[in-house]
């Protein structure tokens, strides 16, 4: 057992304490070099998942059970209910831990030099919240205990809160509650979830106990540990086949309906209003507008992807029936959040405003792909979730970058700025196009692989709708090319306006932020196997298999 | 002298180890005295008083926690000519329940000398008023004789209609104290009758014989309507203290009229001291229940309570959405946290006994965290408003610049109150859902969704203190709070921080003070139900 994860999650929140104590000039220091840190510490991940990675001792399932780093010590006990401090890393967790800490990074690299510092507005309380930030999101993307994510998922919401309610834009107050109230309105869903779980998984096993007489059950994906009570541990609900086997049973019901869709919803409204999409999406333009820079590339980078991640974690391999259940609801929620969202880019004229909505449509992709439950839809959604994590974070940054000179944000006041700013306009057409997914860049692999997906699921006699799926799902890609080469045909082409001809172009520290986001959109888009599906696939395509073999068990 | 022998009275006289299980009550019996007795010769003045007051809620405090060490389990009931018949009960989780209010009680005579000792010119008679209120609530909590419960209720009223009035020219208050008043006269004229008709039908004033009428009675049918009517009269006057919708209306006037430090007492120790109270009659009442057929009484009883807890805690919630008074607010805020602790007594239901034991910790653990949110929160309220002159929502403008030392605390126990980790308050519900969960029936889960929704419409207006406290500001003054009253609220800020990662200790503590009544309600043939029932 190491504490290498442990140590990945708490050197933000040491660096927030540091933070409190240091003078004030130092503040950001501290924080730049306790997000360095983090990233650095995360990277020694690399070698684990490089070399094939053989799960820690004691985890060896052969089905989506194989972890690494395990760290797994009790927390709270008593009442037989055992809570456990437990920290692990799979496919699916890792590159998005990556995301956490680069983004996290660089969006503090992008605090560097924010407006409200000149007038000396609340430096330390800005970087201690910010720093509390990145480890809840840290917490959630390594905690297998369902009641550790729940506090790892709570705790980002209130320094999201105030980041944006304290140095955000005019509206920021009415944005920062809305965001509060609809991402918590989600989490008391999942708290739902989280007692039902438990004790669901507790009778489960005690009337297994009693069938078999036994005094406990095996675990599901650990040697030679057995199960006496309830588990929060998201990895035993989903392999443990006793569990299983309740919770997906049609008989198993909760206030009366049944409970593998009951549960599979409320989890699926929680994570579906982060994500966003529609209808749950509201939050997202005006919190994304009303933010500063920084704070929305996290939003952009990190947030969004948690609802990815948790469709991951937790719905599919615990609810696979749920999932086939409402295959066909969450696609068309999926494509509607694509098409709407592209819609709505297109009749934006607020920079910033447009890219928020080309995020509601870039992840209808992702819940299209998980929607439609094939090895290249999973696969497809993953890689959207990382490609995305790294184009929309730099189109922000590069909003942001614009809005810091020119003071506003009106796409049809600009124009001819590639001519001004050479080197800003060379990586802000690398940045958009990695949005629009021009095949290259990262962008185009996520979208390619979730329609491929959506494509294959014809086989499934569930799905006899998912070609009709991805042919709408292909044709939004023209919509997505159409609001971006809008854009860039308004903002950076055209003949040089008089009054941005003084723009300094992006100094060193902004190049610094964007031309790792650069490389990667490319490298992603090149290297796709290289960089992301050898990590995850293995992960994914063991869950994919879980999940299909518990619908083809349970009638 | 004959007549002695054959009553057998001298028998049954207490002994000294008997009185000195209910010393704590005692101490405040006796400080209530001095605080009237030595002004005549020292001269009125609130340092004597305080001076007084202070030693002896500090010696009851010192009783209490030794009482706890040597109270045994199952407890003892005495204080009776008649063995079966105790009047008051020492067992666990009394003795438990006396340290927690205890330390309260402390904690608001010491907001009392921050803001109010200055201008109080009768200081004796205020905390005459106060201390016997206590010794009501302590005794609530230490009966389940029914002659006691409605002394002990009294006791715990009375003084409190007169402290929410106490500035005879604050008009505010006379009319929040009359209000209290007439609406406690008639729940308390309710619960005498009821008790009046159970006695007429038991002929016992032990609620374990009321209980075991009740369930015969149940089966057999005879009486049934009559003691259904007197059963929901006598807990009347419980709602009445806990202030569970419909007996919530004098709350917020009551709250709102009276001193903040007052506000304060009542808010937290009245309602802990009711529920404690109800869980000990409803576990009582469900412990006499033993076949399997008698189970049809237990399921109306568990959705009533059940029911009551739901309204209680949306109509608080929803009421305090429009409030411009933040003290206002935190007055219907404390209805809607009645009605969550309220949700813990209605999982004794269970039929077997895990739930119990879930239940009355829960309740304990509730109690304990929102004790120490509530005070932080009032705290900081009563010096906003002591400085201000208001505690209007407009008050708290900016205090992120004017007070950062009052507004931390304050966004922690606002947020410890709405219930979000990593603060304390998220795992008192944590543990009040998980009791709702444990008994895996449709009243648990109807109960665990109707806890989750609440959260989130709470959500909505603590965010409007905190928005006002550090989103806005409008350049009033800096605030300059007595030093003591700031340590007072961050130590409540930081206990509410640290009570979220000592929850195991938190609960253990818990678990010790209410296994008397969940042991006792449970083993039927055990040992300690006996020494409970018969001592």
């Amino acid at each position: 057992m190491d504490h290498l994860l442990s140590w990945i999650i708490f050197v933000p929140t040491l660096g927030a304490i540091l933070c409190l104590f240091v003078p004030k000039r130092q503040v950001r220091v501290v924080a730049v070099t306790a997000s360095l840190a983090a990233l650095i510490l995360s990277l020694l991940l690399f070698p684990t998942f490089l070399g094939g990675g053989e799960g820690a001792a004691g985890y060896s399932g052969s089905h989506y059970g194989e972890l690494h780093h395990v760290e797994r010590h009790e927390w709270i006990t008593g009442s037989n209910l055992a809570i456990e401090y437990f920290l692990g890393i799979d496919g699916l967790g890792f590159p998005l831990l990556i995301l956490t800490t680069l983004v996290a990074f660089l969006a503090c690299l992008a605090s560097w030099n924010m407006e409200s510092w000149k007038v000396g507005k609340g430096i330390r309380a800005y970087f201690v919240l910010f720093l509390l930030l990145e480890t809840g999101m840290l917490g959630v993307f390594v905690s297998l205990d369902f009641f550790l994510f729940y506090i790892f998922w709570e705790v980002m919401l209130l320094p999201m809160y105030f980041l944006i309610g304290v140095w955000g834009g005019e509206r920021r107050e009415y944005a920062a509650i809305k965001f509060f109230l609809f991402t918590l309105g989600g989490s008391v869903l999942m708290l739902v979830a989280l007692v039902a779980m438990y004790f669901y998984s507790d009778g489960a096993l005690a009337s297994e106990m009693q069938r078999t007489g036994a005094d406990a059950v095996a675990s599901g994906y650990r040697d030679g540990v057995a199960l006496t009570h309830g588990t929060f541990d998201l990895i035993e609900l989903a392999t443990n086949k006793v569990i299983q086997g309740h919770f997906n049973a049609a008989s198993t019901v909760f206030l009366g309906l049944k409970f593998s869709t009951c549960m599979f919803m409320f989890l699926f409204i929680g994570f579906a209003i982060k994500l966003p999409v529609v209808p749950f999406h509201t939050w997202l333009p005006d919190a994304h507008v009303q933010a500063p820079t920084p704070v929305s590339m996290i939003l952009a980078g990190v947030l969004l992807k948690m609802g990815g991640y948790g469709f991951l974690r937790l719905c599919y391999p615990i609810f696979p029936t749920g999932g086939e259940t409402w295959a066909f609801l969450l696609a068309v929620i999926g494509i509607v959040s694509i098409l709407y969202g592209a819609l709505c880019a297109m009749a934006q004229t607020d920079f910033k405003k447009l890219v928020a909505y080309s995020s509601v449509s870039h992840m209808g992709y992702v819940l299209l792909g998980i929607a439609v439950m094939t090895e290249a839809g999973f696969q497809g959604a993953m890689f959207q979730m990382i490609a995305h994590g790294i184009s929309s974070p730099m189109c922000f940054f590069l909003v942001g970058v614009v809005y810091d000179r020119a003071h506003h944000r009106e796409i049809n006041r600009f124009g001819g700025l590639w001519m001004t700013m050479p080197r800003y306009g060379t990586l802000a057409t690398i940045g958009f196009f990695a949005s629009l997914g021009l095949p290259g860049l990262c962008g185009f692999i996520g979208e390619v692989w979730v329609i491929l997906g959506t494509f294959a699921a014809k086989d499934n006699p569930a799905m006899p709708w998912a070609p009709t799926m991805a042919v709408l799902a292909a044709s939004a890609v023209v919509l997505t090319a159409g609001y971006i080469l809008w854009l860039i045909r308004r903002v950076y082409l055209g003949r040089e306006r008089e009054e941005y001809q003084s723009f300094p172009d992006v100094s060193a520290r902004e190049t610094m932020i964007l031309v790792p986001m650069a490389v990667l959109s490319i490298a992603l888009g090149i290297f796709p196997m290289q960089t992301v599906f050898n990590f995850t696939n293995g992960t994914l395509d063991n869950m994919l298999r879980h999940v299909v073999q518990v619908i083809g068990l349970v009638p | 002298m004959s007549f002695l022998a054959d009553t057998n009275l001298w028998s049954n006289v207490p002994v000294g180890e008997h009185l000195f299980l209910f010393s704590p009550m005692i101490v405040l019996v006796c400080t209530m005295l001095a605080v009237v007795a030595f002004p005549i010769v020292l001269g009125r003045s609130a340092a004597v008083t305080a001076t007084i007051v202070k030693l002896g809620v500090i010696t009851a405090f010192i009783l209490a926690i030794r009482v706890a060490g040597q109270v045994t389990d199952g407890g003892v009931s005495g204080l009776s000519t008649s063995p079966l018949a105790g009047l008051l009960i020492a067992d666990n989780l009394a003795a438990g329940f006396q340290i927690i209010l205890l330390v309260f009680l402390g904690a608001v005579t010491l907001l009392w000398l921050i803001g109010s000792a200055s201008s109080e010119e009768n200081s004796p008679e205020f905390f005459i008023l106060l201390l016997g209120s206590a010794l009501g609530m302590l005794c609530m909590t230490a009966t389940s004789n029914l002659l006691m419960i409605v002394l002990a209720i009294e006791l715990a009223s009375l003084p409190s209609y007169a402290i929410v009035g106490f500035n005879k020219r604050d008009r505010l208050g006379a009319e929040a104290s009359l209000k209290y008043m007439i609406f406690g006269a008639v729940c308390a004229a309710i619960m005498l009758y009821g008790v009046s008709l159970i006695y007429g039908l038991v002929g016992s004033l032990r609620f374990e014989d009321v209980a075991e009428y009740t369930v015969s009675q149940m089966v057999s049918g005879q009486n049934r309507l009559l003691l259904s009517v007197a059963l929901l009269c006598f807990f009347a006057g419980v709602g009445f203290k806990i202030s569970a919708v419909p007996f919530h209306f004098w709350c917020p006037d009551a709250f709102e009229g009276a001193k903040i430090e007052v506000t304060t007492w009542l808010s937290v120790a009245s309602k802990a001291a009711g529920l404690i109270l109800l869980a000990r009659l409803v576990v009582i009442l469900c412990s006499a229940v033993d076949y399997p057929i008698e189970m049809s009484l237990v399921q109306p009883i568990a959705w009533g309570l059940g029911i009551i807890a739901a309204v209680t805690c949306t109509v608080g919630n929803f009421s305090a959405y429009m409030q411009k008074s933040v003290k206002r607010m935190l007055a219907y805020s404390s209805i809607a946290h009645a009605g969550y602790m309220m949700m813990a007594t209605a999982v004794f239901l269970h039929p077997s006994t895990k739930g119990y034991e879930a239940g009355l910790t829960a309740l304990f653990v509730y109690i304990v965290i929102y004790l120490v949110m509530n005070l932080g929160a009032f705290g900081v309220t009563a010096l906003v408003s002591w400085e201000t002159g208001s505690d209007k929502i407009e008050a708290f403008v900016g205090l992120m610049r004017r007070g950062p030392w009052l507004a931390v605390p304050m966004v922690i126990c606002l947020v410890s109150l709405v219930g979000l980790p990593p603060l304390a308050g998220f795992m008192g519900k944590w543990w009040i859902l998980v009791a709702l969960g444990k008994l895996e029936s449709n009243l648990g889960w109807f109960l665990v969704i109707v806890a989750v929704v609440n959260t989130l419409i709470s959500l909505y207006y603590y965010l409007r203190v905190i928005v006002a406290m550090i989103l806005k500001d409008d350049g009033q003054p800096v605030i300059h709070a007595s030093l003591g009253g700031v340590a007072m609220v961050n130590i409540c800020g930081i206990v509410v921080l640290a009570l979220f990662f000592l929850q195991g200790s938190l609960k253990t503590t818990s678990e010790r003070f209410t296994r008397d009544l969940y042991q006792a309600a449970t083993n039927q043939d055990d040992s300690h139900r006996l020494a409970w029932k018969d001592l």
